[in-house]
């Protein structure tokens, strides 16, 4: 017989139950509008893609800078072209991250625009140098580093499945991480 | 968490494109009307009145309801007797479907006090996130020839 689940020693408080019930009704009205829309409800696809575009924008834009729009606009396009093949409708959201990352990616070096200067590497999470000018560090990194960034420290993945969802060695991005810290604060208090 | 990282809400055009990448057979026609969207806009939204003088898929429009940005209207259409739509009408963007019909529309401001319009849709394969693929690309250069000079009248 399994043994019963240990007390909890703070019972979660009832707003605690409200948003973890509101979260779950979130993810099922979701998986139930990526339903309606693979069976071909283009209202469905139009709740959707108010649903999901300023989730990308907010991968896209820290990504490929001022191609977010571009990159954005990408991304959805692919999802919603590969809508009808997704098996899981409740993956939807992890299936999307993954798409706009990639694209991010994609168009920012398309654009070439930005060059990474000496900074190749990831503050660490919680730098408050972060903090202070998100866009200047940004900007010092190459797009595939602010990717991971961004899938690290907006969407709370870790370093290895962030470089494992960008198709990158997990090696090379967790050596130069170990290496990040000092180079970011060195190129800081310079 | 979010605060001080830089976000990109894709604006109306960008959103049809990407809408109509999920329809089989949809074309995006897209152009720019030399006009502000503030006058552009209002003909579109004027559903029972310009609207049908712009996108001529859908004539004598008649909303039955509006629910917030919701809608339900009814419509003659070319392509056969009088159908019920519903669909989203709100600043920038209109996206109506009826079983044997798709409308889209969107419109962003240039930036130079002209505006970009988008249009999308045409007869759809009933029930179905797809279009027949007759007369798709004419319509839509159609309807944004029809919108230029009904500004122009306007102006």
């Amino acid at each position: 017989m399994a043994e019963p689940d240990p007390p909890a020693d703070h019972p979660p408080a009832d707003d605690e139950y409200a948003a973890g019930e509101s979260a779950a009704a979130d993810r099922r009205a979701t998986a139930r509008l990526v339903r309606a829309a693979q069976r071909g409800d283009t209202l469905a696809m139009n709740d959707l893609l108010d649903e999901l575009a300023p989730f990308v924008g907010r991968i896209c834009a820290p990504i490929a800078l001022d191609d977010g729009p571009d990159a954005a606009q990408e991304a959805l396009m692919i999802v919603f072209r590969g809508l009808r093949g997704l098996k899981e409708p409740a993956a939807v959201y992890g299936w999307v991250r993954t798409v706009a990352a990639r694209e991010a990616v994609r168009v920012a070096k398309r654009a070439a625009r930005a060059v990474p200067a000496e900074l190749a590497e990831l503050p660490a999470p919680g730098d408050p140098q972060l903090g202070a000018d998100i866009r200047d560090v940004l900007t010092r990194l190459s797009p595939e580093h602010r990717a991971v960034l961004v899938l690290r420290d907006l969407e709370g993945l870790d370093e290895r499945t962030a470089a494992e969802r960008l198709g990158l060695r997990v090696g090379t991005v967790k050596s130069r991480l170990h290496r990040a810290r000092d180079t970011f604060r060195k190129a800081w208090s310079a | 968490m979010t605060a001080g990282w830089p976000t990109a809400d894709p604006d109306p055009v960008r959103r049809l494109h990407a809408l109509a990448a999920g329809v089989r057979n949809a074309h995006v026609t897209e152009g720019v009307v030399d006009a502000p969207v503030d006058v552009v806009w209002p003909l579109i939204a004027d559903l029972e009145g310009e609207f049908g003088r712009i996108v001529t898929d859908m004539a004598r429009v008649r909303v039955i309801s509006r629910d917030g940005d919701r809608l339900e209207a009814s419509a003659h259409s070319r392509f056969g007797p009088r159908a019920r739509f519903s669909g989203v009408l709100r600043p920038g963007w209109c996206w109506l479907q009826s079983r044997f019909l798709l409308i889209g529309v969107a419109a962003a401001d240039h930036g130079d006090g002209r505006t970009t319009v988008a249009f999308t849709g045409g007869l759809r394969v009933p029930g179905r996130a797809a279009l027949v693929p007759l007369g798709v690309r004419a319509e839509g250069r159609r309807n944004l020839a029809r919108l230029a000079a009904r500004t122009a009248a306007r102006s």
